[in-house]
Formats: structure tokens, sequence, C-alpha cells
């Protein structure tokens, strides 16, 4: 086997195993907190890519979220299910509301897909606020249980009393969304998605459903969406149908695109530096949303594709300086 | 009773109706996403508290004053930060939501955040059959329906008019036949603003003006183009009449809640089936 | 193998094509040739499911594929081209073809992630095959370039080698030598044939008179949507009311 391909396996396996040693040296839950976060903006940015590489931008993720949220929280309070068979059915159930809409959805073209999904958000909100005995209106759900421990005698005790055991979960959830995720964009599937996203009509020409297709990848999205819904209403153990609305969706976007659509680990680099540094720069708050709107319109203008082209970009400044010397 | 119910429904239709109209234009004609489109609502009614308000000025001349203002930041607005991104989604959704920020962060540093209030330019009521009619509500319908009909006069009787309905309905073969595409750009950015301006001084003369007004007109304005048709005026016109129907004659029956949810579950209901809208194309 | 009967599609109050009747037998290679704006690429549209006509029918291989979805049409053998050109811009040139071989593909969605050995066999038949086609059209030399790095001749190249990726009975090429300059046209001739003596059955759309007469056993002359000549090039190039509908609209038959 050569060198090469043992470098990039044996690099993420390095990463692994430094973040899966981060609470021993770390303990503070403040920081835990935040990475636990910043784990669940990295599952929602990159399911939100995965449906944007069939050609179409959701605005409507934070909608996605409260639907598992609010049916992790339901399954496991009203039918005394399990987390653990409850975070599941959380993704199953968002998915097949997505798949539901989907199918009229996808025909719209790309300007109007994103205002329909932003819609279809602020319906579900609005439905949530209304039906009381489901949701409890806008009041929402409060003392939510932690999820059920898991105990393996010797080897593992989770109780969930602590953050350091939401971080591991948060942490597997990641790693598996991620795996699965790459394992679809990369195989025929994954090329048939960008196929249709680059030209829906020479997709089809050649016999690619694009309907199909972009349903699909709009349901597997939300799927993972839906999972991450159902981890937030267990750790934050309360939530109301304004939790996760609009603003999430918007801003889930927004790690997308400013870490990068190109490729696949642009929202994962997205999303950890958008959640990490609002928290360091905490007093800037009065300017922070000029600074933010500022920022964003820098980066749409000057580096549209986003914080991955960054290497590229400053190895071709440096390049064009040197042959100035 | 009825009758006042049926009043505030038609006025709520043509504010919606003006917003839906707005919309349309910029986004089957200027080629974007303009998520700020609510914020051109705020704004507007803003531009006429300041005027009305602080200055003194009378609420109609200040309502013309806010068109002009609100329309000419549109065309501003659009030939710098929103060509570039024609037909770029991310892009055009990025920058939309950077103007939000910005307006509405600038009104809240203006004029803070607490809400405001536009006195009602004509007071008092006129009685019909026994029936009392609010001034106030009749004059945003009449100066609705005059703005929607200005618009439709230009559309059908001006050569501008007729290359935009050209523009939106195939931006490049119109360019083949000698349309400038980006003047007529600027004009339909132009109008979209200024209608929503003038919906928003509409409504800020009757309810309290806030600097987060703009998503609800955003909302309702997406809901009335999907239900009515995507790109269609007259789509426009209809779900406005429909949605603001159903909002004034629901809220007083139910809640207001609940209307919101009728409206929304009508919309849903036709995405299902039919996704163009009652009046959209294909 | 084609049978289009009556076909009709309204644009606004304009038709812009009117009771068209044609057949195209297989093995044939068929021109379609008119005037701008005679309704050929409506046609197109027509016969492969992006436009629904307003009356008529398409026939192909004795079945009625009126008003299907486009996926559906090239599934049963039909796969056309575009005027503009038509490639897949962020792929490289193989990637482009190694797409356009979905049908050849078989889509289950849990094999394909699991990579299993059934499905990465056939993905290896795939590249092969892709590369045949590559060779095919000559570009092998720029099968790893990115497709919108390339210039617009070897883009229209690469249009038609992923219109021959699903192995279509019947091709639909729309103006294939536009843009192209007299060596590229010449190239491009050649390939027509060869894909053509291959088996496939060719319906033509083409300005390039010259081409088309070469390349076409049978043409038929569309005028403001409806058939005004059909025959020969012999018989097409000397009849009247075609060379009226070319010098009306100022060009000439050569």
């Amino acid at each position: 086997m050569s060198k090469r391909n043992l470098v990039k396996p044996l690099s993420y396996g390095a990463l692994l195993v430094v973040l899966f040693l981060v609470p021993a040296f770390i303990a503070q839950p403040y920081v835990l907190h935040i990475l636990i976060m910043a784990g669940l903006n990295i599952i929602l940015a990159s399911s939100l890519r995965f449906i944007a590489t069939s050609g179409q931008i959701s605005l409507g993720h934070g909608g996605m979220v409260s639907v598992g949220a609010f049916t992790s929280a339901l399954l496991v309070m009203r039918l005394g299910l399990s987390f653990w068979a409850a975070l599941p059915l959380a993704g199953l159930t968002t998915m097949i509301l997505a798949f539901l809409v989907g199918y009229p959805f996808v025909r719209l073209k790309g300007i109007y897909f994103a205002m329909v999904t932003l819609f279809l958000a602020e319906f579900i909100r609005l439905t949530a606020e209304q039906w009381k005995s489901l949701t409890g209106g806008v009041a929402g759900i409060i003392a939510i249980p932690r999820p059920n421990p898991l105990i393996i005698p010797g080897l593992l005790n989770a109780d969930f009393t602590s953050k350091v055991d939401f971080y591991y979960l948060s942490l597997v959830m990641v790693v598996v969304t991620l795996l699965i995720l790459y394992a679809i964009e990369s195989s025929r599937i994954g090329m048939t998605f960008f196929s249709i996203q680059q030209s829906e009509f020479l997709a089809e020409s050649i016999g690619i459903d694009s309907a199909r297709f972009r349903v699909l990848a709009f349901s597997i999205g939300c799927f993972f969406a839906g999972m991450a819904g159902a981890f937030y209403s267990h750790y934050f153990t309360a939530m109301n149908p304004s939790s996760f609305g609009f603003l999430l969706g918007i801003n889930v976007f927004i790690y997308m695109v400013v870490g990068g659509m190109l490729r696949f680990y642009g929202p994962i680099i997205g999303a950890f530096i958008l959640t990490v540094t609002p928290e360091l720069a905490r007093e800037l708050k009065e300017f922070e949303p000029f600074v933010f709107a500022g920022i964003l319109l820098l980066i749409i203008l000057f580096m549209p594709e986003g914080l991955i082209s960054l290497p590229h970009r400053l190895r071709k400044i440096i390049r064009e300086s040197f042959s100035h010397a | 009773m009825l009758a006042q119910n049926l009043l505030n429904g038609l006025m709520s239709g043509w504010i919606y109706i003006l917003v839906a109209l707005g919309l349309t234009l910029v986004l089957s004609i200027v080629g974007i996403v303009q998520l700020a489109h609510g914020e051109m609502y705020m704004v507007g009614s803003y531009i006429v508290y300041y005027f009305c308000v602080r200055a003194g000025l009378n609420f109609f001349l200040a309502l013309f004053i806010s068109i002009l203002c609100v329309g000419l930041l549109g065309v501003v607005l659009e030939r710098f930060f929103l060509r570039p991104f024609r037909g770029n989604v991310e892009g055009a959704i990025i920058t939309t939501i950077a103007l939000i920020l910005i307006l509405q962060n600038g009104v809240v540093a203006i004029f803070g955040q607490n809400y405001k209030d536009i006195p009602s330019p004509i007071q008092g009521v006129l009685t019909v059959l026994g029936v009392r009619l609010s001034w106030e509500r009749l004059i945003t319908i009449l100066v609705s329906m005059g703005l929607v009909s200005a618009l439709l006069i230009f559309i059908n009787k001006t050569k501008i008019g007729q290359a935009m309905v050209a523009v939106s309905e195939d931006r490049d073969a119109a360019a083949l036949q000698g349309i400038n595409v980006n003047r007529v750009s600027s004009v339909a950015m132009f109008m979209g603003c200024a209608l929503a301006a003038a919906a928003g001084a509409l409504v800020g003369a009757i309810f309290d003006l806030t600097p987060f007004m703009g998503g609800f007109a955003l909302m309702k304005g997406i809901a009335v183009i999907i239900l009515g048709g995507l790109g269609s005026i007259a789509g426009a016109i209809i779900g406005g009449l429909i949605l603001g129907l159903v909002d004034g004659l629901v809220t007083p029956l139910l809640s207001v809640q609940m209307a919101g949810i009728i409206g929304l579950v009508v919309i849903i209901l036709i995405l299902i089936f039919r996704p163009q809208g009652l009046l959209g194309h294909e | 193998m084609l049978e289009i009967s009556g076909l009709t599609k309204y644009f606004g109050g304009l038709a812009a094509v009117n009771e068209l009747d044609f057949d195209v037998r297989r093995g044939e290679m068929v021109g379609l040739i008119g005037p701008n704006g005679a309704g050929k690429t409506t046609v197109f549209n027509l016969i492969t499911g992006f436009l629904r006509p307003a009356k008529g029918s398409v026939v192909f291989n004795g079945r009625d594929v009126t008003g299907q979805k486009p996926h559906f049409i090239a599934k049963m053998g039909i796969v056309r081209t575009f005027q503009a050109t038509s490639i897949f811009s962020n792929f490289s040139v193989l990637e482009n073809i190694i797409a356009a071989c979905y049908l050849q593909s078989n889509l289950n969605l849990g094999k394909a992630i699991l990579h299993t050995p059934g499905s990465r066999k056939r993905e290896e038949h795939i590249v092969n095959r892709a590369l045949e086609i590559i060779h095919f059209v000559g570009l092998d030399a720029i099968k790893d370039q990115p497709a919108r790095s390339l210039p617009h001749g070897y883009k229209r190249i690469l249009g038609i080698a992923v219109s021959m990726a699903p192995d279509p009975q019947l091709l639909l090429l729309d103006e294939p030598l536009s843009g192209m300059s007299a060596e590229e046209v010449k190239r491009a001739v050649t390939l027509v044939r060869r894909i053509w003596e291959r088996g496939t059955t060719i319906l033509l759309i083409e300005h390039n008179m010259r081409a088309a007469m070469n390349l076409c056993q049978r043409i038929i002359v569309l005028e403001m949507g409806r058939k005004i000549a059909e025959g020969s090039p012999e018989e097409v190039r000397a009849n009247r009311e075609v060379i009226q509908a070319y010098l009306g609209a100022g060009k000439h038959v050569t």
C-alpha cells in the first residue's frame, strides 16, 4: 500500500483520537457546551449542503429541527419510549415529512424553492403554536428528560447528568452523519445529484429523474436535521415552537456558504468557526450585527466560494507577490 | 360587525397585494431572492414616521417622499449588491440577509426599538347604509387600489412595461430582442420597493411600527405569491384578496393564529396539488 | 421507428408547431431544416417531453410516448442534444461521460453507499465504456480536463459524446455544428456519420446546409411550424417553396 493512501485516514484517525480525549483535558462545562453546539451545527450545515448538491437551497432547516425536537420529546414523554429509540424515529418522522412536501416543492425553480422552504418553517412554527395539546403551544415543552443512561459495567457509565456525556454523544452523531453523507455523496448517487445541480435539463435528457433525486436529497438532509433536533430537546430539556425557527435555518445556511459549498468539508469549517468565534467576540455586542453584515458582504463579494478557497487564494497572492519581487 | 370584518379583510388583502406585487416584480424581473423585501416595507413606514411626526409634514406628502426614497434605495441596492447575484441563489440570500441586518439595526439605532405610532391622516367614520366604516381603512384600500391600477397601466401601456413582461418570461430571449435588461431590472426594482414602502406606510398609519415588522410582510408576500401563482400579477391580486379576506373574517371568529394557520394550510394544499399557484404557468 | 402525427404546440396565440406529421425509420439519418423560428427545436422539445403538445402524438417503436417526462423518454431510447452547449461544466471530460452513463448503472441506494463489490464492478465497467466513448470521439488527450475550460468546438463534441453514453436508439442532434470553424465542422461531420454507421438512427437539425445535405438521406423542411417539403437532398434543394422560404428569410440554399 502506497504511503499516500494512508495519510488521509491516519490524520482523520488522529483528529478523532484528539477529539475523544478533549474532555480529559478540558472540564469546563462552558467549553464543552460550545463544542457540542459546534458539533450540532456541523451536522446541520453538512446536511444542508447535502440538499444543495442536488441544486436546491433550503432555508427551512430550522423547521425540520423543530419537527425532530418535538417528535423526540413527545415520543419519550407521552409514549414512554427510550431516547435511544426516539432519536432515530425523530429523524425518520422528519424525513417522511420532507418526503411528502418534497415532491411538490422540488418542481419549483431555485428562487422559489428557497422561499417555499422558508415558508414551510414558518408553517411548522405556527402549527406548533396552535396545537397546544401536542406541543404546549407558545410556551412549549419543559422538563424533557435526559437521554436514558447507557451502562456497560466496567466500560461505560453515561447518565447524561454532565456535559461530558453529551459531548461524546454529539461527537458520535457528527462522525456517523459525516460518514453516511460522504459515502452517499461519493457514490453514483452523489454523482447524479451533482449532474442535476449542474444542468437539470441535461440530466433529464440522459434519463435522470431529477425530481426523484431532489426529493431523495431533501429527505436525507432533513433526516439528519431531525436527529439534531432530537438531541437539542433532550440536551436543553426545554423548548418551544420558536426555538428553532427561521433564525436557525438562516444561520445554518450562513455556516454552509461561508465555509464553502463546493467541498464536503466546507460546512464543517464554516460551522465550527462561526460557532466558536462569536463566543470570543462577545464584547462587540452592540456593533455585532453591522460587523456581521459587513463580513457577510465581504465574503460573498470577494471570496464567494467560502473559506475553503482561502488556501488557494493565499497561494495565489504569495505566488503573484513573488513574481513581482 | 360583518361589515367591519369585511372591511378589515379587504384592507389586509390590498396591503398583501402591494407587498406581493412588489415581491413578484423583484423575483421575476430582477431575478433574485429578495429576503429584504420586508425591510423595504419597514423602512417605508419609518420614513413616513420621520417626515410626519418629526418633521410635521402632511401624511400623503410623507407617503410620496417615502415611496420615492425607498424606490431609489432599491435601485442603488440592486445595482451594486444584487445584480452581481442574478441567478446565484446562495449569493443573493447572503447579501439580502446582510441587508436585513443593516436595515433593521440601522432603524433600531436611529429610532430605537420601542413601538412607534403615526397619527392617522384621516380620522372618523363614513356611515353607509347604517354601517360605520373607518376612513383610515377606506383610504388604505383606495390608495392601494390606485397604486395597483397605476402599475397595471404602466405595464400594459408603456414600452418599458411591456419590456418588463418580456424579461419576466424569458430574460435571454428579451435580451436578444434588444431589450436593455439592466434598465428594466432597475425600473422593476424601483417599483417593487416603492410598492412595499407604500404598504408599510399605510399600515404604519393604522398599526404600530417596529423595526421588526418586515418579517411578517415577507411571509405574507410569499404566501400570496404561492397561492396566486409564481410570476403572475393577476394571481398576486387574487391571492392577496383571498388571504386578506381569510385573515379578516377568520380572525374575529377564531383567533389571529388560526387565521394564519388556515391561510397557511390553503397554501400548503396549493403547493401540493398545484405548485405553480392558481394562475401560474407550468 | 418514430411517428409524429398531428403534432401541435401554441405559444401565446401562435402555433409554433402546426399539425406536423412525419416519421423516421430505423437506421435513417434524417435532416430537419428550415429558417429561424420554423419550430425545429420546439419539435425536439415535444418529442422528448420537455414540452407537452396541445394536439397530436409521438409514437416510438409502436409505443405512444406523447407528453411523457424527458427521463422516461430517454429510458425508452431517445436522447437529444441542446442548441446551447450542454455539458456538465464542473465535471472533467471523463466524469461527464461517466455521469451520462446513468442508465447503465444500477441505482440501488444501499448497494451504492456500501460500495459493494457488485456495484464497484458495474462502475468499473462504466468507466471502461466511458473511455471507449471518449476514444471514439477523439477526446482522449483531454479526458481529465474540466469541461468548462474546453474550447467551444471541443465542448460541442463532448456534448455529442454525452448524448451517446446512454446508448440511444434514436439520437436527436440540435445544430451540433453551430459555432464551429471549418476544420471543426469537417471533424464533427465525420463523427456524426460514424455514429450513424454504428447503427444509431439520427434526426438532425442543422443550419449548415452543405453538411445536412451531405449527411442525410432524407430531409424534412419546416416553415412556421408546418412541413413544406420532404424528400431526398436533391429534391428538397430544387423545391420552389423551400427556396422561397429561405430567400424570404434572407438565406440561401447551397
